[in-house]
């Protein structure tokens, strides 16, 4: 009996001792919850333009240049082992990784990434309205794209030849959207340009061919509206960076309070984005912990139309910015985690300057509405009902904030609001609303993303109907700094351009968030990123 | 709306002139009904007298974010640092407004097609009645959020959408009392004498059928309430999102249910609260309305 | 019987007429060009010309609403217009959640809401129909999303016993068969997993259920004390008998045709029901996806939900009346 429960005492001892030496070993595996605020909108990288998509596929599908993980503008090779442009910065020639397979068994070489750029250049009109990126980071697509051609080399060299010089195309080519499929797959899908119903593309609609890639996971199924799931690529090129974990589950929460009870509860490990109002509950809570994403890479504004007035009028556009309580918004709807703008762009972005702008000032904004001289102080004033954003995590509350300013000014606001995409986006696009609430996120670190691309770049030629904001002097200048062979010639015209947007005060600029993650304390690893280029081969579930 | 409460029983109605006083001396003696009563007054009662007790302007930001309740905000404060009680009091106005609103559109528009229904008969009836099947048989929540799509957002939206998904079980209630009325001693004798079928209905048979009516809106109105916060929880509430609508308040209290649950019980109270006024009420009513059950 | 239920199928017809005539209309009556309302931001003119040839809206608009209800009555329910999918095959997936969800719902609501309202019934007046007939109110007047946040807040987060949202522990990485996990995870002999999944329901079927369960409480309460009234009931006790036996033999069998029908009714709350709930629960099923679908635009999901909603409480209704009918011989002679 006595020898007996000896026996039991010794195995125990040798239990544990076994459990404390293999803990290394505990890094590896387990299945890793992610709750996404929304699903997934399609499969096929060229194909998206959201950031819930991209958070997936770049899991999945490698491009030939990355982000270093945490940055949002330091590039480093991916597929490419290196690349160098030639004197006239129209040729760009990468070298390419050796030995890499695509999750379907087929080889990565110099054919597959001529076949995915051409896939680029000559994606069918239909199809444009999905390819956001590609449009917009070349300028158009067949003649109008700034891609003049793709060629191999040799097997492992590809030589991408551009129309003119362009100074953000290498950091450009770090969007999850130019990632690199598997042309076999792209064929199987239907991806390959040959189909133009979108609906049809079985690789964009997680069938045949969906997400076929050379990175850390593989994708396993996607249930619409649901869930996504991807699996660890045991056969990973990168060998020091294998998954640690077995799966990843990426789940579509939209209801926030859900994020943070599943996260105590224990039923999601890493929940993307929080509300900031739930901050503290997760500070308070010692099995969570809140993830910092570094500085911030959005801008927060109120957008106008200059089709109407008042907002129209420049001193009026001013008052408003002088009408805004910043410290209180930041206060109240970010829970601190975010800085007022001083600028269209975060302060991160190259060549970004401090542009002065207005402060919380009563007496001022009375003062220039007076000066303004309009009359009727009338501002139809909208917001987006159903959604929140990383920049505008409280539409609703921001609203009825700004709103309080403004009417304590003297302007009459007439409150409206709008499904995000039943409505929003459709028709502030096309310029029926005089005033509304939208921001962006950035997608690479240069000033043409959100000065050009996000904001008052010219549609075909024309200002946009969103903005209806005329400066032929700034668009002028927006071509010259992209064309610019020099570095210093860039900045002069990107400094130039920064001062002429704050002349007109086209929009206000109000607020850059820092959009916090939240994890369970086990969770290690993860590097946040402002531009939710967050890599989760490098994440484990610390289990005890 | 979303689950329509059980049917009031069309045989109520026949009854004799007596009725309501004999009612209001049986709802006396009903406790429950006195307790339901005393709900709404308390709420009709904040309702008229908001303007007057509310300590602080109900859109105004006066207090600092998420407030605890104090003596200066007795129920706390909002996320913008508004005055909780303040905007619960002219809740009452606007919910009660708009619930009321609504069921009174939906008696309107289910009691002229209940009354010719009814009242007439034969081919009309027929195609009254299976339109009214038709709306019953869509779950009223779908039914609301296709008309908000198809109408647009707004205060009137809303009410139209609760009254047209509440209108056919009234429609049909109204057709059962007349149906039930049609051999009653005194419309056969109007008949005899010859008075018009329009008058009939309107002078001798409606007066007579409209307290099942009655009694199953008293207990529809506490669902209104209720059925315009899942709506603004869907996204489509009312367009000017300051309004202190109790659902739309309750829509935003449920983010704070952990940091400041006391939002989430005041605003919740006193939907709870009327709600329940008016579903002891509406019982009451039916039960001292019913010649049944007297005692 | 069988004329009793042709004569309920014929009566049905019209009934079927007029709801396809609603739904045909309410894409037509959506503000603004179809085209734009339903294709939004992407639309170009060869898919809004597609659009215009699929939902038929160049032709007459009687002939419009013939080819919709030859399509309709051919199965044909239409497709998405995110993904294309056929609207049957994309409902399939996802009507295994609703049915678990709306069966739990139904499940709770009559075993717990029966019981309840006999039981209030008893001793009318007293502290246990008072208690009863307060937590019943209580249950219709809060909001299903309030109710299931502070169900999950405390069940869930508090007190750790239940799982807080979706229909089985996702790190499981179950592959369903027939979608219905309560029977798939004992086909796939995982007892464990029949239990979680067991365990996931709990919460949503006590949110969606709490109206129902009030609703029917309170009419068993109603058609007790109805029936214990009447003569034969009356009679039954004064000859002696166990107050256990005239209930079950006497009172209950006559109180249950009126609560059978009200539970036929609660199955188009229930569906309805099942579209908040199922958003606050993050569970996979037709409520979620048709809000999804009215946010994406998709309205032709929204328009086949409607109708397919729509003929399941038909269905369910004629089953009950049917059957009300079987148990009692009078009403099929009227």
């Amino acid at each position: 009996m006595k020898n007996l429960r000896i026996g039991a005492i010794l195995g125990a001892l040798l239990m544990v001792a076994a459990a404390c030496t293999s803990t290394p070993s505990a890094k590896e595996g387990g299945t890793l919850i992610v709750a996404l605020p929304g699903d997934i909108v399609r499969t096929d990288t060229a194909l998206t333009d959201d950031s819930n998509s991209s958070y997936v596929i770049q899991q999945v599908v490698e491009g030939l240049v990355g982000l270093e993980p945490g940055s949002t503008s330091k590039v480093v090779p991916v597929l490419a082992e290196s690349y160098e442009m030639s004197a006239d910065g129209l040729t760009y020639t990468f070298k390419l990784r050796s030995g890499v397979k695509f999750h379907d068994g087929t080889d990565f070489n110099a054919d597959a990434v001529v076949f995915n750029y051409n896939r680029f250049i000559n994606i069918p009109t239909e199809l444009q309205d999905y390819t956001y990126y590609i449009g917009a980071v070349f300028g158009g697509y067949g003649e109008t794209s700034n891609l003049e051609s793709a060629t191999a080399v040799d097997a492992s060299t590809v030589a991408i030849k551009l129309k003119k010089p362009s100074s953000n195309f290498i950091l450009t080519q770090t969007l999850p959207v130019f990632g690199i499929q598997s042309p076999t797959a792209l064929v199987l899908g239907k991806g390959d340009n040959t189909e133009s119903d979108v609906t049809k593309i079985t690789g964009a609609q997680g069938g045949a061919g969906a997400m076929v890639g050379t990175g850390p996971f593989k994708f396993v199924k996607w249930t619409v509206g649901d869930s996504v799931e991807i699996e660890k690529n045991a056969t990973y090129w990168d060998t020091a960076h294998l998954a640690h974990v077995d799966a990843i589950v990426f789940k579509a929460v939209a209801e926030e309070a859900q994020r943070v009870n599943g996260l105590a509860a224990g039923e999601i490990d890493l929940a993307q984005t929080i509300a900031p109002v739930d901050a503290a509950t997760i500070a308070a809570n010692k099995d969570l912990q809140l993830i910092d994403r570094g500085s911030s890479f959005n801008t927060f504004q109120i957008s106008m139309n200059h089709n109407y007035a008042p907002v129209s009028n420049p001193k009026i556009r001013e008052a408003i910015a002088y009408a805004i309580d910043y410290d209180y918004l930041i206060e109240t709807f970010y829970a601190g985690a975010a800085v007022k703008a001083t600028n269209w762009m975060p302060a991160g972005v190259l060549y970004a300057k401090d542009l002065n702008l207005p402060t919380y000032d009563v007496e001022k904004a009375k003062a220039l509405i007076a000066e303004s001289g309009e009359t009727d102080l009338t501002i139809d004033f909208w917001y987006p009902n159903d959604v929140t954003r990383p920049y505008m995590p409280d539409p609703k509350g921001i609203f009825e904030a700004i709103t309080a300013n403004l009417e304590a000014v003297g302007f009459t606001i007439v409150p409206n609001n709008a499904p995000w995409r039943g409505g929003y986006l459709d028709d502030e696009y096309a310029g029926k609303y005089e005033m509304w609430l939208l921001g962006w996120t950035g997608d690479w670190a240069g000033p043409d993303n959100f000065l050009k691309t996000a904001f008052f770049g010219y549609v075909d030629g024309a200002p946009s109907t969103e903005f209806a904001y005329k400066n032929d002097a700034l668009e002028a200048a927006m071509n010259a700094a992209l064309a610019a062979g020099t570095e210093a010639e860039a900045k002069t015209q990107w400094e130039l351009a920064q001062d002429l947007i704050r002349a007109d005060m086209p929009t206000v600029p109000v607020a850059n968030s820092k959009p916090q993650a939240a994890a369970t304390i086990n969770l290690k690893g993860f590097i946040g990123s402002a531009g939710l280029n967050e890599p989760l081969n490098l994440v484990w579930l610390d289990r005890p | 709306m979303m689950f329509r409460a059980a049917p009031v029983d069309p045989q109520i109605a026949r009854s004799s002139r007596g009725l309501w006083g004999d009612a209001a001396r049986r709802l006396r003696r009903n406790r429950p009904a006195l307790v339901g009563l005393f709900c709404i007054a308390l709420f009709a009662l904040a309702a008229v007298l908001a303007p007057f007790i509310s300590p602080f302007d109900p859109y105004e930001m006066n207090g600092s974010s998420l407030d605890a309740p104090s003596l200066t905000h007795l129920f706390g404060t909002d996320l913008l640092g508004r005055d909780i009680f303040s905007r619960v009091l002219y809740g009452a106005q606007i919910s009660l407004f708009v619930g009321v609103g609504a069921v009174v559109l939906a008696l309107i528009i289910g009691g002229v097609l209940g009354a010719i229904a009814g009242g007439f008969g034969g081919r009309i009836d027929g195609v009254i009645m299976r339109a009214t099947d038709v709306f019953l048989s869509i779950p009223s929540i779908l039914l609301a959020i296709g008309i908000v799509t198809a109408l647009g957002r707004g205060m009137v939206q809303l009410m139209f959408a609760i009254a047209v998904s509440y209108a056919p079980t009234f429609a049909r209630l109204l057709r059962g009392s007349l149906l039930a009325l049609r051999e009653a001693d005194y419309v056969v004798a109007a008949r005899t004498i010859g008075a018009s079928r329009v008058r009939i209905l309107v002078r001798h048979m409606l007066p007579n059928a409209l307290t099942p009516l009655i009694v199953q809106a008293t207990l529809v109105l506490a669902t209104a309430i209720i059925d315009i916060a899942g709506l603004g929880f869907l996204g489509l509430g009312p367009a000017d999102p300051r309004t202190p609508e109790w659902g739309t308040m309750l829509v935003d209290a449920r983010r704070f249910m952990q940091t400041a649950p006391h939002i989430v019980v005041f605003i919740g109270g006193a939907i709870v609260i009327s709600a329940i006024g008016f579903n002891l009420l509406g019982d009451g009513l039916r039960e001292s309305l019913d010649p049944k059950l007297k005692r | 019987m069988g004329r009793y239920i042709v004569r309920r199928l014929i009566a049905a017809i019209p009934v079927l007429i007029g709801l396809s005539i609603l739904l045909f209309a309410y894409i037509r009556i959506l503000p603004g060009d179809p085209c734009v309302a339903i294709l939004g931001q992407h639309r170009t003119p060869e898919a809004c010309a597609a659009l215009r040839a699929n939902l038929g809206l160049d032709l007459p608009l009687w002939e419009q609403y013939l080819t919709y209800l030859g399509k309709t009555l051919s199965g044909d329910l239409g497709s998405s217009v995110v993904n294309s999918q056929p609207f049957i095959t994309e409902f399939l997936t996802r009507f295994p959640g609703t049915i678990e969800l709306t069966l739990g719902a139904l499940i709770f609501s009559i075993g717990v809401g029966i019981p309840l309202g006999r039981l209030a019934a008893r001793k009318v007046g007293g502290w246990a129909d008072g208690l009863i007939t307060g937590v019943s109110l209580f249950g219709v007047s809060i909001p299903v999303f309030v109710l299931g946040l502070a169900l999950v807040v405390i069940f869930g987060v508090f007190l750790g016993w239940l799982p807080t949202q979706g229909r089985i522990d996702a790190r499981a990485r179950f592959d369903a068969t027939s979608g219905i996990l309560l029977i798939d995870t004992l086909f796939a002999g995982r007892l464990d997993l029949f239990v979680d999944v067991v365990r996931h329901l709990i919460l949503p079927s006590i949110a969606l259920g709490s109206i129902p369960l009030a609703i029917i409480a309170r009419i068993t309460r109603a058609s007790v004390i109805e029936v214990a009234n009447e003569d034969y009931v009356r009679t039954a006790r004064s000859k002696g008998l166990k107050e256990k036996m005239v209930d079950n033999r006497h009172v209950m069998r006559n109180a249950w045709l009126p609560v059978t029908t009200v539970v036929g009714l609660q199955v188009g709350g229930l569906l309805g029901g099942a579209v908040l709930t199922e958003t606050v629960f993050v569970w996979n099923g037709v409520g979620r996806w048709v809000v999804d679908a009215i946010e994406n635009h998709d309205y032709p999901i929204v328009q086949s939900t409607i109708l397919v909603f729509a003929l399941i409480f038909l269905v369910v209704n004629l089953i009950v009346d049917v059957g009300y009918a079987l148990l009692n011989p009078k009403i099929r002679y009227q």
